[in-house]
């Protein structure tokens, strides 16, 4: 069942603008915040069991709670970098309602106590960077935005900041960096961005979604929005689901919903005549299932970490049994070979590595004993970096070579795919 | 205590021993006056035996297709050697991919030891040691062999091939 | 006073010690790159991973600071192979230069495999092909495959020399070190770079090719280059000098040196010296060259004698060298300034004004002697011919000494000059005694800050030279010991090519 908590107006044209937007009860929330104290709106969010929608799942109202109360200037960033191959939620959220975001956004940063912040959007946005300029146009018109917002004396100002297109800046410390206008790379932790983060100032980061969320916590309360998801993974979730099902789209489910009926009732199951074979949960890096795997799983973070993989961001990547696991991973290291930001040698050296042995392997030229250096190789860089990009390369491959072990040798030996006949550099 | 030990009666019949030998020593002569192709001496200086490839003998410096110096002036040789008899002097090629190639290459032929050392630390195949083991001089410099000497001597007709070729392995991804 | 066990050993560190020096400290052998003292943290090479207690992941010892009880070990099979595969990542793109790259036998590479490496590498696949000889300045070249992105001389640039030159551009493994457009790397600490970078990517033009490092000995000194007086090493061979690198003095001058300082060497070495005394352009020994030293000491009146001294001697010398004239009643001494309009100048890092290593013992010396004429004095004089005999201790460096030239032609006024040098002159046509350069004797410089620095003699270039307490001592007990002896090595018989001859 889709439960329409965030989405539930995504429908109407007119919840774009200003005025539609509010006819829908928009900004009644930012009213009611400003009526709060700032800590306990940081409370609510926390005991709402809000967990970062971006990827690492990291709970937001205890990263607020990192700010240190040092007097110095603050900042908020909206992460709208979404460059995680099969996600397409925030272009979704920013083009349907950019209202929705920045409201989210004032109420985050009244709670944080920020004035000013920024929105990273991905360098390939352009339209939905559009939206979202307009919608702050509207809003500092009407006073949404600017000094002493709706009378309650908090000044805020917001800007947009369209990212040069590296996938590496939707990484939080990558992202401020680029914001900061130098190379997009990620910075060394600890200190982490709510301690020293733009500029050298407390900041925080957060998903599109995320903030998005905020607003219904204040509108439903901890008990409305936890009546959605399970107790550890509270609320619900915008899953980007694509690959080979009949309506592939973004559909909002409640946590814990079991991953056959989002892909057998929401997007309406596979093809005709096709099996499932392999399922990415959570967005290019997270390790993928198999059909087996699938069946008892539901989207939560705990289901899917204890099956070995993750939520993600929540990008469901559906792979029926026309794929060929070798030609999909040598796509998949391709795209980290191409975007790790060579800070990191074991990052930097290991994706190209394994972007050369996956190809060599593709191209029918592989010798058996690559099969276990893949292994080896990405073992070996799996949390050995600054960053996630090293695992994200590592984690899929592990686990599309120990889970399609077969095919991978079938295509070292008879030097073609399995599946296809032909090898990759034939097609 | 020492034993001296007396000449025995038979060793006093020395005379057929020096006959036979002599008998021995005509019988060869005979035997080479009058088939001297299967004679097993050579006659030096007009006859001169040609060693096998393998033997180490004076040094030569190889070159590449182009003709250049092989040597890329790494002086590995010149730390290998346990004579101490080669002296290079580098410096930077013009040309990019080269980079570093010797000005001066000289090996001291009277204090080298003909060991080896150097054709075997080479890294490239540069420095080989030939079959030619003559080596004349008039004068102390005769000894002392440049370059032009190493690599380009007549008897070498034109420079020897090295076996390592950059290029190669440039494409075979070295 | 944090207490932390460092592969078993207990040791009390600094408050906010990194893990790094801690281990440096302990004596335990940690792999790195990246991690440079001088320079702040970037954290990218990963090799120096070790396993604190209580923490499942391995972390980088470079970004953790010391906490008071803290358990850690690098010695665990975990972190061993952890520096396996950083080593092998770091080598599996790095091309086989070693025979002709200039760091093979100083490469950190090279170290470290040795040390924590000895496997077989797995890469069977091509190469990344990348630009080899980048021509960075006037000073620099580089070699982008070699280079392992620890991004040591960006953060140089970055943060010492404040440049800014140099930067990383593109990104993964194509990312390479290079220089903007018009922007080359040309500042006055540039060769700084090529010190800390732990491969062969940066090569210093001066250097290059030049030696094999294996070849050179090396010996600490103190820079004479300017009154900063850093600490330097001395890389030489029987044929010379080759090269002048920093020396860790935290006093002084931190990690670095700056590139003048690194020149110092061209003067010390054969080429440019004075090999033998010459009185009117014919070679004497040296007896007959202090010979006659002392006879025109005697026979010229000690009114119409000048001194010219400069503060480029040491202190050893100043003292002995000016108490003798104290003695012989000749006062005339002057301290010969080469700019001093530029005397005071300080660039806010280490380069001074004063380019004489030895200023302020100089004026010490003087002062206790009771010299203390003007230049000026000396000019009027030598115009008006009441010099008869000018006594020049010359100058070592004569790159700091533009005015060279035409301080010369002042001297020449006098009748006779006598010059103490190290370097040839060839408008000076009268007695010229070699003397030692500073890396010939023991002594003592005193910098701009006051700061006493003994030094060791390093070797000997000119077997002729003597230096200034020699010459006094020969004046005063008529007994000439040179200490000509090398200290460091024997000078080989073998030298072919140049002994040989007929046979």
């Amino acid at each position: 069942m889709e439960a329409k908590v965030l989405t539930e107006h995504y429908d109407k044209d007119e919840y774009r603008f200003l005025d539609g937007y509010k006819k829908h009860g928009g900004y009644q929330m930012l009213e009611q915040a400003f009526k709060m104290q700032p800590k306990d709106i940081v409370e609510q969010v926390k005991s709402a069991g809000l967990r970062g929608r971006g990827g690492a799942g990291f709970p937001t109202g205890v990263k607020w709670g990192f700010l240190p109360d040092n007097g110095e200037p603050r900042y908020l960033v909206c992460n709208a970098d979404e460059g995680e191959p099969g996600t397409f939620k925030d272009r979704l959220m920013m083009e349907r309602a950019p209202h929705q975001l920045i409201e989210g956004m004032i109420i985050s940063a009244f709670a944080t106590g920020s004035h000013k912040s920024y929105i990273y959007i991905r360098g390939e946005y352009n339209y939905p960077a559009e939206v979202v300029k307009q919608a702050i146009d509207e809003a500092y018109k009407a006073g949404l935005l600017g000094k002493n917002i709706l009378g309650s004396g908090f000044d805020h100002d917001m800007d947009i900041y369209l990212g040069a297109g590296a996938y590496i800046c939707g990484e939080e410390t990558g992202l401020l960096s680029s914001l900061e206008g130098k190379k997009g790379q990620p910075k060394l932790k600890p200190p982490f961005p709510a301690i020293k983060g733009y500029l050298g100032k407390p900041t925080i980061v957060n998903n599109v979604e995320t903030l998005a969320a905020v607003i219904y916590i204040l509108r439903d309360g901890v008990e409305g929005y936890r009546k959605f998801g399970t107790e550890k993974s509270a609320g619900t979730k915008l899953f980007s689901v694509s690959g080979n099902v009949v309506k592939p789209g973004n559909y909002e489910v409640p946590l814990g919903y079991p991953l056959m009926d989002l892909i057998n009732n929401e997007c309406g199951g596979l093809k005709p005549g096709r099996k499932l074979k392999a399922v990415i949960p959570g967005g290019s890096s997270a390790p993928v299932l198999t059909a087996q795997e699938c069946l008892d799983a539901t989207m939560d973070y705990e289901c899917l970490a204890q099956k070995g993989s993750m939520l993600g961001s929540g990008a469901v990547i559906v792979m029926d049994d026309s794929n060929c696991m070798v030609d999909s991973l040598s796509v998949l290291m391709h795209f980290y070979h191409h975007e790790s930001c060579g800070q990191c040698t074991p990052c930097r050296e290991g994706t190209g590595w394994l972007n050369k042995i996956v190809h060599s392997i593709a191209k029918g030229e592989g010798r058996l004993q690559d099969i276990d250096l893949i292994l080896k190789v990405a073992e070996n860089m799996k949390g050995r970096t600054i960053c996630a990009l090293s695992d994200a390369a590592a984690l899929p491959a592990i686990s599309f070579v120990s889970k399609f072990r077969d095919e991978f040798e079938f295509y070292v030996r008879e030097g073609r795919s399995k599946v296809k006949g032909v090898s990759y550099a034939e097609m | 205590m020492s034993i001296v030990k007396k000449p025995s009666k038979t060793s006093n019949w020395y005379l057929p021993g020096i006959l036979s030998g002599m008998g021995f020593t005509f019988k060869t002569m005979i035997k080479n006056i009058f088939n001297r192709d299967k004679m097993p001496t050579l006659n030096y200086p007009e006859q001169k035996y040609n060693y096998s490839s393998r033997f180490k003998g004076n040094h030569v410096l190889t070159v590449k297709k182009d003709g250049s110096l092989r040597c890329t002036a790494c002086m590995l040789c010149a730390t290998a050697c346990p004579a101490d008899c080669i002296k290079i002097t580098a410096s930077e090629h013009e040309d990019p991919t080269v980079e570093k190639y010797p000005i001066n290459y000289e090996i001291d032929i009277l204090r080298c030891v003909f060991c080896g050392y150097c054709e075997e630390a080479c890294p490239v195949d540069a420095v080989r040691m030939g079959p030619e083991w003559q080596t004349p001089g008039l004068c102390g410099s005769d000894f002392n062999y440049d370059i032009q000497h190493l690599a380009y001597r007549p008897s070498l007709k034109g420079g020897a091939l090295s076996r390592v070729d950059e290029e190669e392995r440039h494409k075979s991804g070295i | 006073m944090p207490k932390c066990n460092i592969n078993g050993k207990e040791i009390e560190v600094k408050e906010g010690t990194r893990l790094i020096d801690a281990f440096k400290e302990a004596g335990e052998d940690i792999a790195h790159y990246c991690y440079h003292p001088g320079l702040s943290v970037a954290g990218c090479c990963r090799l120096c991973m070790v396993e604190i207690e209580g923490n499942p992941r391995l972390q980088i010892a470079c970004n953790t600071t010391v906490q008071d009880g803290m358990s850690v070990s690098n010695e665990s099979p975990a972190v061993k192979d952890a520096v396996k595969w950083g080593l092998d990542f770091h080598l599996i793109n790095h091309p086989l230069d070693c025979p002709i790259c200039d760091q093979a036998g100083e490469c950190e590479l090279q170290i470290q495999y040795m040390k924590f490496g000895k496997y077989d590498s797995e890469m069977a696949e091509p190469k990344v092909k990348k630009h080899k000889v980048v021509d960075l300045g006037p000073k620099i070249v580089l070699d982008t495959e070699r280079c392992i992105l620890c991004s040591r001389c960006v953060r140089f640039t970055d943060e010492v020399s404040k440049t800014h030159e140099l930067g990383i551009f593109n990104r993964g493994d194509r990312s390479e070190i290079g220089t903007h457009e018009n922007k080359p790397l040309d500042n006055n600490y540039a060769i700084n770079t090529v010190d800390i970078c732990p491969v062969g990517a940066l090569t210093s033009k001066d250097f290059r090719f030049r030696q094999r490092v294996w070849y050179l000995k090396n010996s600490e000194t103190i820079c004479n280059g300017c009154s900063t007086g850093c600490s330097v090493k001395t890389y030489y061979n029987e044929e010379g000098l080759f090269r002048v690198k920093p020396v860790h003095n935290e006093d002084v001058n931190g990690y670095w040196m700056c590139d003048f300082g690194r020149d110092i060497y061209k003067y010390a070495n054969k080429e440019v010296r004075i090999q033998n005394p010459e009185l009117n352009s014919e070679d004497i020994t040296i007896d007959q060259a202090i010979t006659e030293f002392e006879s025109r000491l005697k026979s010229i009146d000690k009114s119409k004698t000048a001194v010219v001294v400069t503060g480029q001697q040491t202190v050893e010398e100043y003292e002995s060298f000016l108490g003798y004239l104290k003695e012989n009643s000749i006062n005339q001494v002057y301290h010969w300034i080469n700019n001093p309009d530029s005397f005071e100048d300080f660039d806010g890092l280490l380069i001074r004004g004063d380019k004489n290593p030895n200023t302020k013992g100089l004026l010490e010396v003087m002062d206790k002697n009771g010299f203390n004429k003007p230049w000026s004095e000396l000019t009027s004089k030598l115009e008006s011919n009441e010099i008869e005999h000018i006594i020049v201790v010359a100058p070592e460096n004569v790159e700091m000494y533009p005015d060279m030239d035409e301080k010369v032609q002042m001297f020449s006024k006098a009748k006779q000059l006598t010059w103490l040098g190290t370097v040839k002159n060839d408008n000076i046509n009268d007695l010229k005694i070699p003397m030692k350069s500073f890396v010939e004797k023991s002594g003592t410089f005193v910098n701009y800050e006051g700061r006493r620095q003994n030094f060791k003699k390093v070797t000997v270039i000119v077997k002729n030279a003597i230096c200034l307490t020699d010459m006094v001592s020969y004046l005063k007990n008529k007994t000439l010991e040179i200490d000509n002896s090398p200290e460091h090595y024997k000078r080989k018989m073998n030298y072919f090519t140049q002994v040989r001859g007929g046979l």
